[in-house]
């Protein structure tokens, strides 16, 4: 790197003493820079010293019009030092909308391809600095390939993902997410936690937009944290005030959060005892304040993910206890994180119980002498907020108004009209509460407020006497708002002769109170005020004369609105029958019911960030948008439109099969069309027994083992590493059929180390009539990610229990069942000579009973069996068997209770006996 | 008015701190190093922050900042801001950071001298140098008669005189220093001419003397009526300003410039004519960029006064574009080179004699550009110095010289014209 020249230049860049030396200085380097580049035939070192001298005259501050290409140049040098400089020149010196960047993006593209992971991380900076579409669109591929390829050393995958995040962010619409899902997902096995956290950090990000595809990420982070958690599995050097990797933790918890609970009680269960074992560990505050600071990191993290999945779990209560221990702390930061954790669960639970056990600290934090702290205290008092503690809580937010920050007083009103409203059990209560806070508050009572007051009295007729009486009240106070005015104009307006009667409210007495205030008001208070006029001559015209006396002053006032209204007022009022002026001033029709524009409010202001929220704050309705609860619903959206589709079809009498297959893309059908070659032969052995090999190639080797009672069964798979090196992301997925459960008894590890094998249990349980048989991916990383597709050979006639039937009572069965639909026949040749003794074996390997001495033909065969679902019942089966040894044909008759399991019971006997 | 006076060099580190006022803190001059010195969009002279106004000059590479919290004159206080560089000039020889450096308490005692509570006294030059010296002490009673001196001088009719000044040879000698400005548009008009001129005297009289002066100026020429003919020769004077011993009520009723000297050197008057300017140069440029990577140059330089004359130090600074990588060039006269660190061609004639024209041919060779970005083309800017020649046609007709012994006196007067900011564009 040294670089004399340079060094000179700098050296005199500093000398200068005034701003005319340095452009004297920097005019004669670019005019020698100039004549060099134009000279041509540089060296690699002049050319790199040039392009540094110009970089730093660019971070000077000085425009650089050239020397653009040679950095260009510099980066097709093999020379490490000279490659640098020419991607430090380009980052600089380029913006992403640059036209030179084409020029550049095949050069990134070698270097990119490059075995040297050193030119590869050069490169991979120069894309993340730059960024832009071209560049996006041209490399993400290659960035892609870099961090899954199996190739690529740790340092580079780390700068890939966090390459690729970059990417995303900028032009999310570049990557295509889905397609590449799967295999970014199982780097987070990946041994390496660095790589591990940046890989987070990318699908934390890409999760967030494509959450069906990253689903398969759920069991992966589960079982990540439960390595780093609970098995303690991690390098020393991530270890940070000794707690390992607090930051990939933290991210992994969020990552789940973006997800719907899991369903799989297996990976429910490691959860669980992750989350366990974060909330025992965090038992003791340790001394060290970074210490302190990760471990809490991780508990907040892990506390918001157990009220995610189960806010009611075991694990919550416990996490609550420690979020009280929390809102007491002396430090503000745990403070302000235990209100908003704790308002996270009062937002999403209906137990309010516990946390109303803490109301008087979460009051008491309204003082706190940190704003944001007061704001989250609010945050959760609005939270946690229903009908039973309603009271106690507005009351108390209103005595806090008076002294409250001014930047939190809006925010206050709006939730205390929004809580009043919502928990209001008594009207009149409603009425004071929401007046008050107009008297008292009024420069924050935003429009919505007082037309929900508005709206609210008049639909409810009970109220409107109580409402009239209090608005008077305030009115007279010597401190009124404008607000205040313009809802006593509204309500005296239209219910004032509600109160005529009493002391103290005559039509006079409200005209005066609301007039004496009329001139210090502004022109829109004005104007309604002066429709509350009007009103008041219908409604008392003896103090007409007083009225007209104001329409009449303000005929000639200059504001257009006001004297169109006085006129227009005037002129009604001054007619000589009072009939248009009671049409006019009818009693206003209740309003419709709508939504709240207070809540609307209230919403609009949670801005989005990068990383959307998890959970919104207030009650457990307004959670029902959450990123995680959307897919969950969007999920069962989808099925239910599905089957509506399949229905109309059905209805509609179409048979296309094919468009229903379209219409419902699921993973199992795509598989179908992966099989990996040569699985029949394993498949068809497997079909007539119960135990073998179900795959085998040069690396890996399946087995089976299986046995079954009745709709039960179990299933046993052997997967055995035959190579020399351990295989890593081993994951097994299965999809099983409708009609077939199938659980698998713990969760698999994720690599097998050479030559060995790894065993996984699986419990069947048969429902329904199955119609096709269970689908197995295997997937694992031997250099690149491998993928094995197979169908499991768990058929429908594994649930029959074989019988055996006397002659008698055969046929009276065999009549009773009758002809088709519930009778299916086929007549076919064989392959091969017919072997009577491998018929028998195909029958009672299909689990037949087969009945001797019921056929008088010998050589026929005659069988029974019952099959067993748990849901539909027993399914009675028998079957005749007529082989022609003349003609090697077979005629298959089947007889069941279910024209389909006849069907398919056919087809299963038949392709096993040709 | 002026509440302190800072001199800072060209860094914006404080030189000289002087306070004269209660109302600021020596803190202020922080304010002007952030808000001015430090700031480069701000190059107006005059700032005002609150109730603080800063006025500041610029000199070689000092800035002599006044501060004032009244709206005070602003004219005044600039040109008592010049008064201090002339006090520093002639004391120093330079006024520069050294200087400064060299002359800390010289300069304080100079501005306890000037100023008084932020009033300014008097700045005459010869007469401060009279009691702030720079010479080891007199003896007591020479001190004792110099002050008594200095307090009649201060306090008489004319402040700026001794009346004790003896010379066995009485002379003077006059000097019209004129410097043109001229900015002439690629197409040969002139958009801006303009000259300003300054008559420097320096007096070697012995006694009282009361000089008259007398200028071909226009309006004087035009009110006598014999010299009716020769009015066409005349000045028109835009604007004009005296030193402070003309006595200006003349001046007002018949324009006669009439006045008691001060001893030795100062400026008597100072003026702008923009009318009937004689440009001493006639400037011929042809540029022309052919494609991309060549630019010639032709340019033809032509002195435009008597052939007896001539100009020194002539020099033509050409710009070249930004993206230049190399020139060559020849001049018929002069030498001509490429300068870099300018982006311009400089081309040097050191004498230049009257009615000749020389000429320089140029080519410069230019480099690609990643931005293609048109050339500004600034104007070319020229520098020279013509004797025995105003820009102006100034001449001055008389200096008279009456004393009371009426000797004889010698007089002597030169004129120069030098360019100010003369601008060619093509």
């Amino acid at each position: 790197m040294a670089m004399r020249g340079l060094t000179v230049f700098i050296a005199d860049i500093r000398n200068c003493r005034v701003r005319e030396l340095e452009e004297k200085r920097i005019n004669k380097e670019m005019a020698n820079i100039r004549t060099k580049f134009k000279e041509g035939s540089l060296s690699g070192y002049d050319k790199k010293k040039y392009v540094c001298k110009l970089l730093y005259m660019y971070i000077l501050g000085w425009d650089i019009d050239f020397g653009h290409m040679e950095a260009v140049n510099l980066i097709s040098s093999n020379k490490y030092s000279e490659k640098q400089i020419g991607y430090l020149g380009i980052t600089l010196l380029m913006h992403e909308n640059s036209d030179l960047v084409r020029l550049v993006v095949n050069s990134i593209r070698k270097d990119l391809d490059d075995n040297n992971e050193i030119h590869n991380c050069l490169a991979l900076h120069a894309i993340a600095n730059i960024g832009g579409r071209e560049m996006a669109e041209s490399l993400a591929g290659d960035v892609h390939r870099l961090l899954v390829s199996p190739n690529s050393k740790s340092f580079v995958k780390k700068k890939a993902a966090l390459t690729m995040l970059r990417l995303f962010r900028k032009h999310p619409d570049v990557i295509p997410a889905p397609d590449w899902a799967e295999r970014i997902t199982n780097i987070i096995d990946d041994y390496d936690l660095g790589v591990c956290l940046s890989v987070t950090s990318l699908i934390t990000a890409l999760a967030q937009q494509y959450p069906e595809a990253f689903m398969m990420a759920i069991p992966k982070a589960i079982t990540r944290l439960h390595k780093v958690i609970v098995e303690r599995d991690f390098s020393a050097d991530y270890v940070y005030y000794k707690i390992p990797i607090p930051w990939l933790q933290v991210k992994l918890l969020r990552l789940l959060q973006y997800f719907p609970p899991t369903e799989d009680p297996n990976m429910a269960e490691m959860l669980h005892n992750v989350l366990q074992t974060i909330i025992n560990n965090s038992q003791e505050t340790p001394r060290n304040v970074q210490h302190n600071n990760a471990q809490n990191a991780i508990l907040f993290e892990a506390i918001n993910l157990a009220i995610h999945m189960d806010c009611e779990s075991d694990i919550v209560r416990q996490a609550t206890n420690i979020l009280a221990r929390f809102i007491l702390s002396k430090e503000t930061n745990v403070r302000y994180l235990g209100l908003e954790t704790m308002a996270h669960l009062a937002a999403v639970t209906d137990e309010l119980d516990e946390i109303k056990k803490h109301e008087e600290t979460i009051i008491l934090s309204l003082r706190d002498k940190d704003i944001s702290v007061r704001r989250r205290g609010l945050d959760l008092l609005y939270s946690m907020c229903d009908v039973s503690n309603a009271k106690t809580i507005v009351s108390e937010l209103i005595r806090y108004l008076h002294i409250a920050d001014y930047a939190l007083r809006e925010e206050m009103v709006l939730k205390i009209a929004i809580m009043t409203e919502k928990y209001a059990t008594e009207h009149s209560w409603y009425v004071d509460v929401i007046l008050q806070l107009i008297s008292s508050a009024g420069d924050h009572v935003g429009e919505e407020v007082w037309y929900r007051v508005v709206q609210i009295v008049t639909n409810h007729e009970n109220l409107q006497e109580y409402a009239a009486k209090m608005v008077l009240h305030y009115m007279r106070s010597p401190h009124c708002h404008e607000n205040m005015l313009k809802v006593g104009g509204y309500i005296l307006g239209e219910y004032g002769h509600l109160i005529a009667n009493l002391p103290g409210a005559s039509p006079i007495e409200q005209f005066n109170t609301l007039h004496a205030r009329f001139g210090l008001c502004s022109l829109a208070t004005r104007a309604l005020l002066l429709s509350t006029y009007i009103k008041f001559i219908n409604l008392f015209p003896e103090i007409k004369g007083a009225i007209l006396a104001v329409f009449n002053q303000y005929r000639h006032v200059l504001d257009a609105e006001l004297q169109q209204r006085a006129c227009e007022y005037m002129a009604i009022a001054t007619m000589p029958t009072d009939d248009l002026l009671q049409t006019v001033c009818e009693e206003m029709p209740q309003f419709p019911e709508r939504e709240s524009a207070l809540l609307s409010r209230l919403n609009e202001k949670t801005n989005m960030t990068e990383d959307k929220r998890t959970w919104n704050i207030g009650g457990k309705d307004s959670n029902e948008k959450t990123p995680a609860n959307l897919l969950a619903a969007k999920e069962k959206n989808e099925n239910g439109n599905v089957d509506d589709l399949a229905a109309a079809l059905g209805n509609a009498g179409i048979n296309t099969p094919s468009a229903a297959d379209e219409a419902t893309p699921k993973a199992g059908l795509s598989w179908k069309d992966q099989l990996a070659p040569g699985y029949e032969v394993w498949y068809n052995r497997l079909r007539d027994g119960t135990d073998g090999v179900l795959y085998e190639d040069s690396i890996l080797q399946i087995g089976i083992k299986s046995e079954y009672h009745g709709h039960l069964g179990r299933l046993a798979m052997y997967f055995g590493n035959k190579t020399h090196t351990q295989l890593n992301s081993f994951s097994v997925t299965v999809e099983s059929p409708e009609g077939l459960v199938i659980a698998s008894s713990h969760t698999l590890a994720t690599s097998i180390g050479p030559s060995t094998q790894i065993q996984q249990l699986y419990s069947l349980e048969c429902q329904q009539i199955l119609t096709d048989v269970p689908l197995i991916r295997i997937s694992y990383q031997a250099g690149s990610i491998q993928s094995i597709y197979l169908k499991l050979p768990v058929t429908l006639t594994r649930f029959i229990e074989p019988i055996q039937l006397a002659s008698a009572d055969f046929f009276g069965r065999w009549k009773q069942i009758g002809g088709p639909p519930r009778e299916v026949q086929a007549i076919f040749k064989s392959s091969e000579r017919i072997n009577l003794e491998k018929a028998r074996s195909v029958l009672v390997n299909n689990r037949m009973g087969i009945c001797d001495n019921v056929d008088p033909k010998p050589g026929n065969f005659v069988a029974t069996g019952v099959l067993n679902t748990s849901l539909s019942g027993k399914v009675g089966c028998l079957l005749r068997l007529e082989p022609n040894r003349e003609t090697d044909m077979y005629r298959l008759t089947i007889r069941t209770t279910s024209d389909v399991v006849s069907k398919h019971l056919k087809e299963i006997l038949q392709s096993a006996l040709l | 008015m002026i509440s302190a006076l800072f001199i800072y060099n060209q860094k914006g580190e404080v030189l000289i701190s002087r306070l004269y006022r209660q109302d600021l803190k020596r803190s202020i001059a922080d304010i002007f190093r952030i808000q001015v010195i430090s700031n480069t969009d701000i190059r107006s002279p005059i700032i005002t922050l609150g109730s603080t106004s800063f006025f500041h000059v610029r000199h070689e590479n000092l800035y002599i900042v006044a501060v004032t919290k009244w709206n005070a004159n602003a004219a005044l206080i600039f040109e008592f801001c010049y008064r201090v560089i002339n006090i520093g000039r002639s004391y120093f020889g330079k006024f520069d950071e050294e200087a400064v450096k060299a002359n800390f308490v010289l300069i304080y005692e100079l501005l306890d001298e000037v100023l008084d509570f932020g009033y300014p006294q008097n700045s005459e030059t010869e007469t401060l140098k009279m009691y702030i010296t720079t010479e080891s002490v007199k003896s007591e009673r020479a001190i004792m008669e110099d002050s008594a001196k200095i307090t009649i001088q201060a306090t008489g009719a004319t402040s700026w005189r001794r009346s004790d000044v003896r010379y066995r040879k009485n002379e003077a000698f006059v000097d019209v220093i004129e410097s043109v400005n001229l900015l002439l548009s690629a197409q040969g008009n002139v958009l801006r001419g303009d000259v300003t001129g300054q008559i420097m005297m320096r007096a070697y009289l012995s006694g009282t003397p009361e000089c008259k002066f007398g200028l071909n100026d226009k309006v004087l020429l035009e009110k006598d009526p014999t010299n009716r003919k020769k009015s066409s020769e005349a000045v028109e004077i835009d604007d004009c300003q005296f030193h402070q011993c003309v006595k200006l009520g003349k001046f007002d009723s018949d324009r006669t410039i009439s006045f008691i000297p001060p001893d030795g050197e100062f400026e008597l008057m100072r003026y702008r004519t923009s009318d009937n300017i004689n440009l001493p140069f006639k400037v011929h440029p042809v540029v022309t960029e052919i494609g991309k990577s060549k630019i010639e140059y032709r340019i033809l330089v032509k002195a435009n006064f008597s052939s007896k004359l001539y100009a020194n130090n002539v020099v033509l600074n050409i710009p070249t574009p930004l993206n230049t990588t190399g020139v060559i060039c020849s001049a018929s006269n002069g030498k001509a080179k490429y300068v870099p660190a300018d982006n311009s061609i400089v081309w040097k004639i050191s004498r230049f004699q009257g009615q000749s024209e020389f000429m320089l041919t140029g080519e410069a060779s230019l480099t690609a550009m990643t931005h293609k970005k048109a050339w500004s083309r600034p104007p070319i800017s020229m520098d020279f110095h013509v004797l025995m020649f105003t820009s102006s046609g100034l001449l001055v007709r008389f200096l008279k010289v009456f004393e009371k012994s009426n000797y004889n006196s010698v007089k002597w007067v030169r004129y120069m014209t030098k360019a100010g900011n003369y601008q060619i564009r093509f």
